[in-house]
């Protein structure tokens, strides 16, 4: 038996709400329910990948299949899975996996709280992200998805509900999201005609078919209506992806008080729904028969501008911080911004007349939606390593950690690939998302100016996140054993977290290098995505076709103005790294192991050791007035010098 | 042959960075002295300094010494490919491995690699120092980048041997971004290579060396060899950037030219390095942050067409 993309969408959603429910009623068995949840998560994710793998190579239905009308309402299900739906639940699947293993042994460790909470809520929540991404209604079906991504996303951040920083948080997530909720269907409805028929079965005011054939009359009778709706869906999604100025609002609250692999994929996953809703309907809405009436260019500068502002804002404020998860949701504001830098140089370029302007309008696309799937990587296994040294440290306080690295050997290593593919050394898979949007956005100036300096400020801000990592990586990892980890260790004996914890870290790690040295595979995965959703602005990036390369030799982009080559760095690196380890060895010299050298005291007091605290202090003075300031942990009276 | 000839220019160019690194350090070294009025050490003194460095007993202070060791391999490895990417004289080597953008994140490794092992070492002034060297980064990284989008904007590429070929000049009109990144350049270049004023970071009055305090060994032989080799690499990327004229001769010459080139700035940071005193981190910061609020005003005029 063969399923269509649609229906293996549709059996997923049902097999993750039957799971919810099974899950409840085992709940009292913390381990049982654990698998039983990551049993259904792997078979919906199982299904979906075939689904997605099926649409990328024999393209999309021809049609959104109808499930269920209701056409004197004038709202149906109707699910369509082309392309850009595809990366989506992919991202979805690959991140939920790895975010349903860890659960299993991670969950164990609340003794104050049962599952019952959190198992079923995450199979909905599962289910939300996979429905929000492939149905084509824009009111209904919207709101149906949208709350119940919302509903259970505040049942898992409150799930800690003895502590009232995160009942707040919760209760600010659940705010902001109605807020984006409704003025996304406000959006829905100016666009919305009364009566308009799709398909003979049923009459659908707000499917996109319908939506799409009415606009062009609409971009001309109603511009300044249209673009109010345009506007509203840039600020309902805008909330969602935590864009400035909103993110800030509820995302760092919000990230932290959730479970860690429920940040991992609040992060790398919940989050991209508002990436996916702008790119559906800034690009993918508009007939191009109407392109000349939409204004294009002009929402890709509000898109791009509000993105270098975002990044900037967001890794600005992820440097002052002094909390793991924290800083961690600081950076994903900041990363959001590259995405978003990325999809308006693309929105911006795209009407632009340069010769090259369709292949750099491409290029930035590409560089966007490959930084959607990069970010889901490397910010679920940083949110993952968060929980392992939560886990293992009983605290999110990076002033209390030091010198981890020692117990937590695969954490360790697992977080520096992390660190350094967000940072976007080169041979992660950092590096090439935020190269592509550079070459998009530079190449770009001689078409909308201002995206040149929009990409030294995405440049600069690069630099700033590599900071943050050197900071979140050496004062948890390296620096010196604090006694709090001496504490726990002559506690617990060892740290290191169990392989049921390791193995999704793993996983996620070689995802990171697998993508940085072999980026000609996820560039062919979005050409093929491309490929399979021709229609609107998508035929124009389909086409234009930008990137060649192969597997081996890799990427040249624009008649190779743009290249990169990881195989030949990493095996010209790598020879480099034997002769300098050989060179090393040239005089034999011996090694001993010595504490270090303390000025003449014996040793050095807790309160003494350079924390998290101390890192940057001229930088964050100068940008005090950017707000974000890290919050003092209770119990600890906040250093009142420093500020 | 496609592959022969990338693989002897790669060779060529890292072993004349190798072999020219130290005496460009005796050479500064000496002409220090000089100025400061004392006798100063041969000038063949670096290339001993490191083989003897090699031989010395390695300790180990930090509780993660594989990491230690993985941070300096890295470090050398880093620069040594870095000097592949660089053309020197002749066309880069690695020109169809990477791009522009490659070489700024390539380049920041380098850094990133010390204050890993700032870190991983443990004591409270290498991680003091490594805060210092990641402000002084963060506010250096984008006047490189600038420099480099310059050039890139003007020539509508980021291939290695179009941009590092006095691109930030190849404007129609009269090329006003090129001239104000050259004096941005020349005013941090200091930094770029970690000399006197903007040494902050290992400040060795004060930090004793920062996060290479802890070295010892051949470890601190790879660091300090490491950074004679940045002294070189970063003035040949100046050359290139900035003062293009004369490469184009024929074979021995338009060498000779760019070599001495080069060793002119390696004098001339020697003798600012000499005469000047060093910043604090906060004093050198602002003094970047004006420095790049004037490399932006050259990025906007270039993307003007100046």
């Amino acid at each position: 038996m063969t399923f269509t993309p649609e229906q293996a969408v549709v059996a997923s959603i049902l097999l993750c709400v039957a799971g919810a429910v099974l899950t409840l009623l085992v709940s009292r068995n913390k381990t049982a329910a654990g698998w039983l949840a990551f049993a259904v998560t792997a078979v919906t994710a199982a299904m979906i990948i075939s689904a997605v793998a099926n649409v990328l190579t024999t393209g999309p239905s021809a049609h959104p299949a109808l499930f269920w009308a209701m056409p004197k309402f004038g709202f149906a299900l109707r699910i369509h899975v082309d392309g850009l739906t595809a990366v989506f639940l992919m991202l979805t699947a690959l991140i939920a996996v790895p975010a349903a293993f860890y659960s299993i042994t991670y969950m164990r460790h609340y003794e104050d709280y049962g599952v019952a909470r959190y198992y079923p809520n995450f199979l909905l929540f599962l289910a939300a992200m996979y429905g929000l991404v492939s149905t084509t209604d824009m009111m209904w079906f919207f709101f149906i998805f949208w709350q119940l991504m919302t509903l259970p996303g505040y049942a898992l951040i409150r799930f800690e509900n003895k502590k009232p920083e995160n009942i707040r948080a919760a209760n600010k997530y659940l705010i902001m999201m109605q807020i984006a909720c409704v003025a996304t269907m406000i959006g829905a409805e100016l666009l919305a005609v009364t009566g308009a028929k799709v398909s003979a079965s049923a009459s659908l005011k707000y499917d996109f078919d319908t939506v799409c054939a009415n606009l062009p009359v609409m971009l001309v009778a109603k511009p300044g209506m249209t673009a109010l709706a345009f506007a509203l869906f840039l600020v309902g999604f805008g909330i969602k992806m935590g864009m400035w100025p909103f993110g800030q609002v509820w995302l760092p609250d919000a990230h932290p008080a959730a479970p860690s692999p429920v940040s991992a994929m609040l992060s790398g996953v919940m989050i991209k729904t508002g990436v996916y809703g702008l790119m559906r309907y800034f690009l993918w809405l508009v007939p191009p028969a109407a392109a000349a009436d939409y204004p294009l260019a002009k929402w890709g500068l509000v898109v791009a501008v509000l993105g270098t502002i975002t990044l900037f804002t967001g890794t600005m404020q992820a440097l002052k911080q002094e909390q793991s998860k924290r800083l961690l949701a600081f950076h994903s504001i900041g990363q959001i911004g590259y995405i978003l830098l990325g999809t308006g140089a693309c929105m911006a370029l795209l009407p632009a007349a340069g010769p090259n302007a369709a292949a750099l309008a491409a290029i930035g696309f590409f560089g966007a939606l490959f930084h959607v799937l990069n970010h889901g990587i490397f910010k679920g296994l940083l949110f993952l390593n968060a929980g392992s040294m939560l886990h293992a440290t009983g605290t999110q306080d990076l002033n209390k950690m030091g010198g981890l690295m020692k117990f937590m050997p695969l954490t360790a290593i697992t977080a520096i690939i992390a660190s350094f593919s967000i940072s976007g050394v080169p041979l992660f898979n950092g590096f090439v998302s935020k190269w592509s949007i550079y070459v998009a956005a530079v190449q770009g100036s001689s078409s909308a100016k201002y995206l040149a300096v929009c990409a030294v400020i995405a440049i600069l801000t690069s630099a700033l996140t590599l900071a943050s990592f050197i900071k979140f990586f050496g004062v948890s990892f390296l620096s010196r054993t604090s006694a709090l980890v001496t504490a726990h260790v002559a506690k617990h004996g060892r740290l290191e977290v169990g392989w049921m914890m390791q193995l999704p870290q793993v996983f996620l790690a070689a995802l990171c290098v697998l993508l940085g040295v072999v980026p000609a595979i996820a560039f062919n995965v979005i050409q093929a995505a491309l490929n399979a959703s021709q229609h609107s602005f998508g035929v124009a990036l389909a086409q234009a076709a930008p990137m060649t390369g192969s597997l081996l030799c890799g990427l040249e982009e624009i008649n190779s103005a743009a290249l990169f080559a990881p195989v030949a760095l990493a095996m010209v690196l790598g020879l480099m790294f034997a002769v300098t380890r050989a060179l090393s060895k040239l005089g034999a010299a011996q090694r001993r192991a010595a504490a270090p050298w303390l000025c003449g005291y014996a040793q050095e007091a807790d309160c003494h050791r350079y924390v998290a605290h101390n890192f940057y202090g001229e930088i964050k003075r100068y940008f005090r007035w950017l707000g974000g300031k890290p919050r003092p942990q209770p119990g600890k009276e906040p250093d009142l010098k420093e500020h | 042959m496609k592959l022969l000839l990338p693989i002897l220019g790669g060779l060529a160019n890292i072993a004349i960075v190798l072999v020219l690194a130290p005496f460009f350090q005796g050479v500064l070294r000496k002409i220090t002295a000089l100025i400061q009025s004392r006798q100063g050490p041969p000038i063949w003194q670096s290339y001993f300094d490191l083989l003897k460095l090699l031989g010395k007993e390695d300790i180990e202070s930090g509780e993660s010494p594989l990491m230690q060791r993985f941070a300096v391999y890295l470090a050398m490895a880093t620069v040594l490919t870095v000097a592949c990417l660089v053309p020197m004289g002749f066309a880069a080597p690695m020109n169809a491995a990477g791009d522009v953008i490659l070489l700024i994140y390539l380049l920041t490794l380098c850094g990133i690699c010390t204050l890993l092992a700032g870190l991983a070492a443990g004591s409270t002034y290498s991680l003091l120092g490594t805060s210092r060297e990641m402000m002084t980064m963060i506010s250096l990284e984008p006047l490189f980048a600038i420099a480099i989008v310059v050039g890139a904007v003007h020539t509508q590429s980021f291939r290695l041997d179009t941009v590092l070929n006095g691109s930030v000049y190849a404007s129609a009109a009269f090329p006003w971004s090129g001239v104000i990144m050259l004096g941005v350049m020349l005013l941090s270049f200091q930094a770029f290579v970690q000399r006197v004023p903007f040494d902050i970071s290992e400040a060795e009055t004060e930090l004793m060396e920062g996060p290479l305090m802890e070295y010892s060994g051949p470890k601190l032989a790879l660091f300090k060899y490491a950074q004679m080799a940045k002294l070189v690499i970063y003035s040949a990327l100046f050359v290139t950037l900035f003062v293009p004229w004369g490469t184009g001769l024929m074979f021995p010459l338009g060498w000779l030219v760019f070599w001495a080139k080069v060793a002119g700035l390696v004098l001339l940071v020697t003798l600012v390095a000499a005469t000047h005193a060093r910043y604090r981190i906060d004093q050198a910061i602002r003094y970047f942050a004006v420095l790049l609020l004037v490399a932006l005003v050259a990025l906007v005029l270039a993307s003007y067409g100046y």
